[in-house]
């Protein structure tokens, strides 16, 4: 049923965009159909699958590495305090700066290049994720805690049984924003640095009002954010199946 | 198993004699410093025996709980001296403990949460599934081992705290207020088989309440515990009423009766005497002090 509404709403939404480029002026929004036709000619000359690659490797890259040390990160701060309470004033204020303003410093140590864009990406995605672990941990249920102690359970089963669990509702947000974040980052890096990518056709056909092929970009990068953000809530799905359906 | 318990426990006055859990001039202050310090127990004394039953009742707030845990060895007295089997506290299998509100896992089947408290037992996986299951048709869950806490009527969830506390079989059970959340018609299904429990197991309990009539049902004792800074004030045998007392009414005999009235008017004095009661000073005190 929600399946069905979900169609029709995007019927909706082409029938809209096929109004818009009817009525906008021509150049600077396509029609639907010439949008087919742009995505059918760079599936045919491979150039979409091309740079959708080179993105997804640096998008990937960057994001894994992020949530593996975000997560480690998190938890070691939560699980012992004194390095949480030390550290937490600098997750924070890193975590409120806008991460795009190292892109330049980013540059100078690490050139233009691959490990350049993955670490612009790692940047934009490790904070949210870290953060949110953290107080995940912090937020643990002290009567569970307090329950497990009195039966004598050891320190590492307590953080395995309740701490851990008790955190994942709190680090599939922050593995959600971090992924926003992380493609958002994909696509400034390939600006800003060595252009390529998506990001780089999205700038090579917006300057050259290729608007047909820059929808078509525009388009997989939402398609890229969709199955990323799927793919989440499918794992938040699995690891709540204790809650049962409701 | 009923009948058999109760003639199962023989020779209950033979091992009565030692005290098991001593609490000698217990002080307990929380809050630091002198900002917001409340000071909860002062001068708390309190020995339990082997196998003895023993209540613990008083006023909210007054520190029942903080009691329990420091014998749990979950807290450490600031004065005084708290000893369990004859040293310090140590929380583990050896000592069962019913917490006030239920405290499941919610992510854990009603047999994890049972299993879960003989993690750090040696038994084998084999021998821990078998101990729940044994527990969790104790407490008569069986159909419901693989539900989660949140499909749990609030008296099956108190049941599988209780499965979980006796599953490591404690030498010492000490309970919160078990039976305060759950519906008058399951506590006294409840209260008849914990005394079932109990006089089959041997085990020690401190049990805590707020119900007079709770704690003469349950208790060979009743230690009545005065407003905060909580202490003993007095020890209550529960006497003339033998054991086994699910097998007639306890509630209709005079000595129940006696009891009772005798306890509601000392709780009733003590409420009037306390300067920090929302009570105090209200109608007369009946007996000169
Ligand atoms: N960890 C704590 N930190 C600060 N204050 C506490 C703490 N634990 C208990 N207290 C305070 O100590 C007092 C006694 O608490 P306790 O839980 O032992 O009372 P109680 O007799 O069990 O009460 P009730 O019958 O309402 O359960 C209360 O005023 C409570 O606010
Ligand atoms: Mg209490």
């Amino acid at each position: 049923m929600i399946v069905a509404f979900r169609v029709g709403f995007l019927i909706l939404l082409i029938g809209l965009w096929q109004v818009l480029s009817q009525n906008v002026s021509r150049n600077l929004i396509p029609s639907p159909l010439e949008t087919w036709a742009a995505f059918r000619r760079m599936l045919a000359d491979n150039s979409l699958f091309e740079a959708l690659g080179e993105s997804l490797v640096v998008y990937l890259s960057g994001y894994s590495t992020a949530c593996i040390v975000a997560i480690a990160i998190g938890l070691v701060m939560g699980t012992i305090r004194p390095v949480g309470k030390t550290l937490e004033v600098y997750a924070f204020a890193l975590a409120a700066t806008p991460r795009v303003a190292f892109i330049p410093l980013i540059i100078v140590f690490l050139g233009l290049g691959f490990e350049a864009k993955v670490f612009v990406v790692f940047l934009g995605a490790v904070m949210p994720i870290l953060v949110n672990t953290y107080a995940g941990v912090l937020a643990t249920d002290q009567n569970l805690n307090e329950m497990a102690r009195s039966l004598g359970v050891s320190r590492p089963r307590i953080f395995a049984s309740i701490v851990l669990p008790g955190a994942v509702p709190f680090i599939v947000v922050g593995l959600r924003i971090g992924a926003t974040i992380g493609l958002i980052n994909t696509v400034v890096a390939e600006l800003y640095t060595a252009v390529g990518g998506l990001g780089g056709l999205l700038a090579r056909y917006g300057n050259t009002f290729r608007m047909a092929d820059y929808f078509v970009i525009v388009l997989s990068l939402a398609a890229i954010g969709v199955a990323v953000t799927e793919t989440l809530r499918y794992l938040e799905l699995r690891l709540n199946r204790w809650r049962g359906p409701n | 198993m009923n009948q058999e318990a109760s003639v199962g426990r023989a020779a209950p006055l033979a091992a009565k004699s030692e005290p098991q859990v001593v609490l000698d001039g217990v002080g307990k202050s929380f809050g630091t410093a002198a900002r917001a310090r409340t000071e909860v127990l002062r001068d708390m004394s309190l020995e339990v025996r082997e196998g003895e039953f023993v209540s613990l009742l008083g006023p909210s707030g007054c520190g029942k709980t903080t009691v329990l845990r420091l014998v749990d060895g979950l807290l450490a007295p600031d004065a005084g001296r708290v000893t369990v089997f004859g040293g310090d506290p140590t929380p583990g299998p050896e000592l069962g403990f019913v917490f006030q509100s239920f405290r499941l896992i919610p992510w854990f089947t009603v047999r994890g949460n049972v299993e879960f408290a003989l993690a750090p037992t040696g038994l084998s996986r084999a021998e821990k599934r078998e101990r729940a299951e044994r527990y969790i048709e104790l407490v008569g869950l069986r159909r419901f081992a693989e539900a989660h806490p949140h499909e749990l009527s609030g008296g099956m969830s108190q049941r599988v705290a209780l499965a979980r506390a006796l599953v490591t079989e404690p030498r010492v059970l000490l309970m919160d207020e078990p039976f305060a959340s759950i519906d008058a018609q399951t506590r006294e299904l409840m209260q008849a088989e914990l005394m079932r429990l109990w006089s089959s197991s041997g085990a020690t309990v401190l049990f805590v309440t707020h119900s007079v009539d709770e704690a003469i049902l349950l208790s060979d004792r009743i230690a009545l515990m005065g407003p905060r800074p909580g202490r003993v004030l007095e020890n209550i045998e529960v006497e003339g009423l033998p054991r086994p007392r699910w097998s007639y009414d306890v509630r209709s005999r005079p000595e129940f009766v006696d009891l009772r009235r005798r306890l509601w008017e000392r709780i009733r004095q003590l409420v009037l005497e306390d300067p920090e009661s929302d009570f105090f000073g209200r109608g007369t005190s009946r007996e000169a002090q």
